[in-house]
C-alpha cells in the first residue's frame, strides 16, 4: 500500500487530485490480504474518460460479486501526476486499496482505442512491471487485454500475456478460476499460460505463435510452437442476455465523467452492415434484453447511484424491437423521480422521430445526425441506409418542435469517393440551413446552428473495406479543404479530424507483430495520451517509424489482395471471410445489402443466434 | 424551512472540489428524497448553500451548509436520513432549524485552524519553537498576490498581519507532526489561507518547514457580531 503522506504529498500539487482518490459511492473495498485472486483493472486513458466506460463497470462488478476474487481500478495518471509520481518513485497504484499494481495478480486492459496503445505501455512502466511480456518473471503479474481493438491483437503481443477476444462476461470468471486452481496446486506462470491457451474459449496466447514473413512484408505463414494450443481463435459470445451477469449498481464519480448519467445496455450486435463499421460486424448477432429484464435493472440501478438520466446504450439503440414500450414504461416509472430517458444515437427514420417525441419533451439541446457521406452513390458504397428524405424528414420535424442546433457527422476517405461526394457535405449541409430558413419566420424558434465535422475514414480489420488503402495524409488535406472551401456561411461550421491521427490509426489498427517495435519506440520518445490533440507528437510518430524501419504506408496506405494472410486472419469474428468478399464486391457496384433483420445474408455465423427470432 | 448543518470533510475526500461537493450533496438530495426548495427559472437546482469554500486538500471537522426545504422535517431525521447516504468521510454531525435571513458566507468572519508541519531537518526544530513566538513583533508581513484582470496578470501586495487572529504553538504529535493552532480571517471581507500564513513565516523567520507536507484541518468558523465571536450552529 502506498503511504498516504507520500500520496498527500504529491495529492497537494496536481489538477483534479480526486481522479486518485477512489472512495466513490459503490466502491468495493476488499481486504486484499483475505483475496484469493486479485485483478487490477485498466482503461488506459485518464479518469473521466475511463470512468465513462460501460464494460468497465460490469467487468468491476462481474468480479467483486465473487467472493475470493477482487477487482480494483487504475487509469492513466494525467501527465502532472506522472512526472510527481516518477519524482518521489511512487509506483502506480489501484483507487481502492491504494495497493502497488505490480502486486496484483492480473492487470487487465480494455482496447477501445489504438491511440490509447503508448499509455499501456507508459501504465507498465509506471507499476513497474517488465513492459515486454519475454521479460516478465514469475511474481509479475499476467497482463491481460480485451475490447474491441483485440480483435487485431498483433500490434499489442510484444507486451500482453493473454488476449481475450469478443464478450468478457463469462470467459473472464473462467480465466480467474483457472487461475486460482493453479495458484493452489503449485503455480508455474507457463504452464498457467499454456493452459490458458488450451482450456479456456476465445484467449490468445501470443507466446506460442510465431510469424514469417515474405520479402516484400506480407506474411508468409503463421505458425505454433507448441501442438496443442488452437489454429484458430473463436470469439466468445453471450447467448442470452437475460441470464447474464448485469451490475445492478455502477460507481458514481465525484468528479464529472464524460458521461454523467446510467448507461443501460439493451442489446448487443447491430444488423445495418455498415461496410466500415467494425463492431457492426463483429458483435452479431443481435441479442436483446427484454423489457422486463430492463426495467428491474433500471429500478436498481436508479436506487443504487442516484441518477437522473438513464441512456439506453447499444450500437443502435433505435433498432431495439420494444423500444416504445420500453421508454414508455420508463417513463411512466421515473417520471415523478425526475428521472429522464436519452438515447445516445438516433437514426434519421420515422422510428426515431415517433421516440424522440416521447423522450425530449423539455430540453432542447443539439440534435446529431450521421448521413456519413455527402452523396446516394457513396451512401450505398458503405451500406449506410438512409437517404436524403429520411434527413429531410427527420430535421424538418425537429425544427417544428424547437430544435435549432443540428450536427451532422460524415467520413471522408471512403473507398470510390470523388470530388462529387465530397461535395455532396456541403449540399446536405445547406439543404439542412435552407429547410430551417424556409420556414415562416414566426415559426423560426432558436438561434439556427448547423456544425458539420468529417472524420477521416480508417480502414478496419474484420469489415469489407479491410483489403482497401487508406487515402494518404496530403489527400486528406486536399479532400477536406475542398470541403472547407465550399462552405461560405457563417451558420454552418465544419470541423475535421486530424489526418496525421487517423493515419497513425490506419497502420495500428492493421498492423502486424512488427507495430509493436513503433509502439515501444514512440512510447520511448514520450508520446502517451496520443488522442489528446494537445499530447498527440507527429513528429516523434514519424522518428519512432523511421527508427524502427516500418514503412507506414504498406500498412495505411496499400490496396491489399484478397489472397493475402491478414494479420488477424486467424480469428473467428463470427462472419466468414467470403461473406466480407461478397460485401466488399457489392460495395464496388454501389449495392446495398438489406438488414439482415429482414432476411439473412448468410454472414456466415454458425448458429445464429437470430434464427427464429427474427426470420 | 431552512436547515442549518455542520459536517465534516476528512480523509482523502479532502481532495473534492468546491463544485464536487455541491454535485454530492444534490445527488443525496435527490436519492434520500429530502423535500429541498428549488430554484425558480430554466435550469432549477437545488437551494442549499455552503458557508466559506474549503481549500482543496484541506480537511475540516466545521463545515456548515444551510438547506432550503418545502416542508417542515425535523432536523434529526434530515441528518440521519442523509447521512446514511453520504461517505464516511463527509458527515453531517449536527443539524437544527435556522431562523437567520444572513448567508452563512456573509456571517462567517473568522477560522480555525490545526496545521501539521514538519521542519526539514530535526536540528532546526528547537530554532522553530524559539523563532515562532517572533512573528509578534513584526510590523507587517507582506505576500504578493496574483491576479487576472482581463488579459493582465497583476501583482499586489498585501499585508496579512491584520488577518491573523493568533498563532499557538501546541506541541508535537506521535507522528512528529508540530502542531499549530491559528485562528484566521476567514470570509469576504478578508480571507487569509493557512498555507499563504505558512509560507510567508517560512520566508519570513527561516523557519525551516517542509512546504510540501503541511496538512490542515479546519477546527471551528465563527460569527462575529458587534465584535463578540459566535459558531453559526
Amino acid at each position: 500500500m502506498i503511504s498516504k503522506y507520500k500520496l498527500d504529498k504529491i495529492l497537494m500539487k496536481v489538477e483534479k487530485p480526486s481522479r486518485y482518490i477512489g472512495m466513490e459511492q459503490n466502491i468495493v473495498i476488499k481486504n486484499l490480504e483475505e483475496v484469493k485472486v486479485k485483478f487490477a483493472f485498466s482503461y488506459p486513458d485518464v479518469y473521466e474518460v475511463g470512468m465513462s466506460h460501460l464494460g468497465m463497470h460490469i467487468l468491476y462488478n462481474l468480479i467483486n460479486d465473487k467472493d475470493g476474487f477482487a477487482c480494483e481500478r487504475v487509469f492513466s495518471p494525467w501527465v502532472d501526476m506522472e512526472k510527481e509520481m516518477r519524482n518521489e518513485n511512487i509506483p502506480l497504484f489501484t483507487l481502492e486499496n491504494k495497493e502497488e499494481v505490480k502486486n496484483f495478480d492480473f492487470l487487465g486492459f480494455t482496447l477501445q482505442y489504438e491511440m490509447s496503445y503508448t499509455n499501456i505501455l507508459n501504465i507498465l512502466d509506471l507499476s513497474q512491471i517488465p513492459i515486454l511480456a519475454s521479460l516478465r518473471l514469475e511474481n509479475d503479474p499476467i497482463v491481460i487485454a480485451g475490447g474491441p481493438c483485440a480483435y487485431n491483437p498483433e500490434p499489442l503481443v510484444d507486451f500482453i500475456d493473454i488476449f481475450i477476444i469478443g464478450e468478457g462476461e463469462e470467459v473472464t470468471l473462467e480465466l480467474l478460476d483457472l487461475y486460482e486452481s493453479h495458484k493452489n496446486n503449485g503455480f508455474s506462470r507457463d504452464e498457467f499460460l499454456l493452459d490458458v491457451a488450451k482450456n479456456v474459449e476465445g484467449s490468445y496466447v501470443p507466446k506460442f505463435y510465431e510469424i514469417e514473413y515474405n520479402e516484400d512484408g506480407t506474411i508468409k505463414s503463421r505458425m505454433k510452437n507448441n501442438i496443442e494450443v488452437p489454429d484458430i481463435i473463436n470469439k466468445r459470445m453471450i447467448r442470452d442476455l437475460d441470464t447474464m451477469y448485469s451490475p445492478e449498481k455502477l460507481l458514481v464519480p465525484y468528479t464529472e465523467a464524460v458521461h454523467d448519467r446510467i448507461s443501460m445496455e439493451i442489446f448487443r450486435g447491430c444488423t445495418h452492415g455498415c461496410r466500415f463499421c467494425q463492431a457492426g460486424m463483429v458483435y452479431r448477432p443481435v441479442r436483446e434484453k427484454s423489457v422486463d429484464k430492463l426495467m428491474d435493472l433500471a429500478k436498481e440501478l436508479v436506487e443504487s447511484t442516484g441518477y437522473e438520466n438513464i441512456s439506453l446504450s447499444s450500437l443502435s439503440s433505435c433498432d431495439y424491437s420494444q423500444l416504445q414500450l420500453l421508454i414508455s414504461k420508463l417513463m411512466d416509472n421515473f417520471e415523478d423521480k425526475k428521472v429522464g430517458v436519452s438515447l445516445p444515437s438516433l437514426r434519421l427514420d420515422s422510428v426515431s422521430i415517433d421516440i424522440l417525441k416521447e423522450i425530449e419533451k423539455v430540453r432542447k439541446t443539439g440534435l446529431t445526425f450521421a448521413p456519413e457521406a455527402g452523396s446516394q452513390r457513396l451512401r450505398n458504397v458503405i451500406n449506410k441506409g438512409v437517404d436524403e428524405d429520411d434527413l429531410i424528414n427527420a430535421v424538418s420535424y425537429a425544427f417544428k418542435e424547437g430544435w435549432s442546433r443540428i450536427k451532422l457527422y460524415f467520413m471522408i476517405g471512403l473507398p470510390t469517393e470523388t470530388d462529387e461526394d465530397l461535395l455532396g457535405i456541403k449540399e446536405l449541409a445547406y439543404l439542412v440551413k435552407d429547410l430551417f430558413f424556409d420556414r415562416p419566420k414566426e415559426e423560426r424558434i432558436g438561434n439556427f446552428q448547423l456544425r458539420t465535422s468529417a472524420a477521416c475514414f480508417v480502414p478496419k480489420p474484420f469489415t469489407p473495406f479491410q483489403w482497401f488503402g487508406q487515402d494518404t495524409i496530403d489527400e486528406f488535406y486536399d479532400k477536406i479543404h475542398l470541403v472547407k472551401d465550399s462552405i461560405n456561411d457563417n451558420k454552418v461550421s465544419f470541423n475535421y479530424h486530424d489526418p496525421r491521427v487517423s493515419y497513425l490509426e490506419a497502420i495500428i489498427a492493421r498492423g502486424d507483430r512488427k507495430i509493436g517495435k513503433l509502439l515501444y519506440s514512440a512510447w520511448e520518445k514520450g508520446c502517451k495520451f496520443d488522442g489528446w490533440s494537445e499530447h498527440f507528437n507527429y513528429n516523434d510518430w514519424i522518428e519512432a517509424l523511421s527508427e524502427t524501419n516500418i514503412d507506414g504506408s504498406f500498412y495505411a496506405n496499400r490496396n491489399r489482395e484478397f489472397s493475402e494472410i491478414l494479420p488477424w486472419d486467424f480469428i473467428n469474428p463470427g462472419p466468414s471471410k467470403e461473406y466480407l468478399i461478397k460485401e466488399y464486391k457489392k460495395s464496388i457496384n454501389e449495392e446495398i445489402t438489406e438488414d439482415c433483420r429482414l432476411g439473412c445474408n448468410a454472414c456466415g455465423i454458425d448458429d445464429c443466434a437470430m434464427w427464429g427470432v427474427f426470420n | 424551512m431552512k436547515i442549518r448543518v455542520r459536517f465534516i470533510k476528512t480523509g482523502y475526500l479532502k481532495y473534492l472540489s468546491q463544485l464536487d461537493l455541491v454535485r454530492l450533496f444534490t445527488r443525496a438530495f435527490s436519492r434520500t428524497n429530502i423535500p429541498i426548495k428549488f430554484t425558480e427559472g430554466f435550469n432549477p437546482h437545488p437551494k442549499f448553500s455552503i458557508g466559506n469554500p474549503l481549500p482543496l486538500g484541506t480537511e475540516s471537522i466545521a463545515e456548515y451548509m444551510d438547506v432550503e426545504l418545502t416542508e417542515v422535517m425535523d432536523p434529526k431525521e434530515f441528518l440521519q436520513r442523509l447521512n446514511l447516504i453520504l461517505p464516511k468521510d463527509i458527515q453531517i454531525i449536527k443539524a437544527e432549524e435556522s431562523i437567520s435571513k444572513a448567508s452563512l458566507s456573509s456571517i462567517i468572519k473568522w477560522s480555525e485552524y490545526e496545521i501539521r508541519l514538519m521542519v526539514e531537518e530535526n536540528e532546526k526544530r528547537s530554532f522553530f519553537e524559539n523563532n515562532l513566538e517572533t512573528w509578534k513583533e513584526l510590523e507587517t508581513i507582506e505576500i504578493t498576490k496574483k491576479k487576472k484582470k482581463g488579459k493582465k496578470k497583476i501583482e499586489t501586495t498585501i499585508n496579512i498581519l491584520p488577518l491573523i487572529g493568533n498563532i499557538l504553538y501546541k506541541g508535537i504529535d506521535e507522528e512528529g507532526f508540530i502542531i499549530l493552532d491559528c485562528l484566521l480571517k476567514s470570509g469576504e471581507n478578508g480571507n487569509l489561507k493557512p498555507i499563504e500564513l505558512i509560507k510567508s513565516l517560512n520566508e519570513k523567520l527561516s523557519l525551516g518547514i517542509d512546504l510540501d507536507l503541511v496538512m490542515i484541518k479546519r477546527l471551528e468558523a465563527f460569527v462575529e457580531e458587534d465584535g463578540k465571536m459566535s459558531k453559526p450552529l
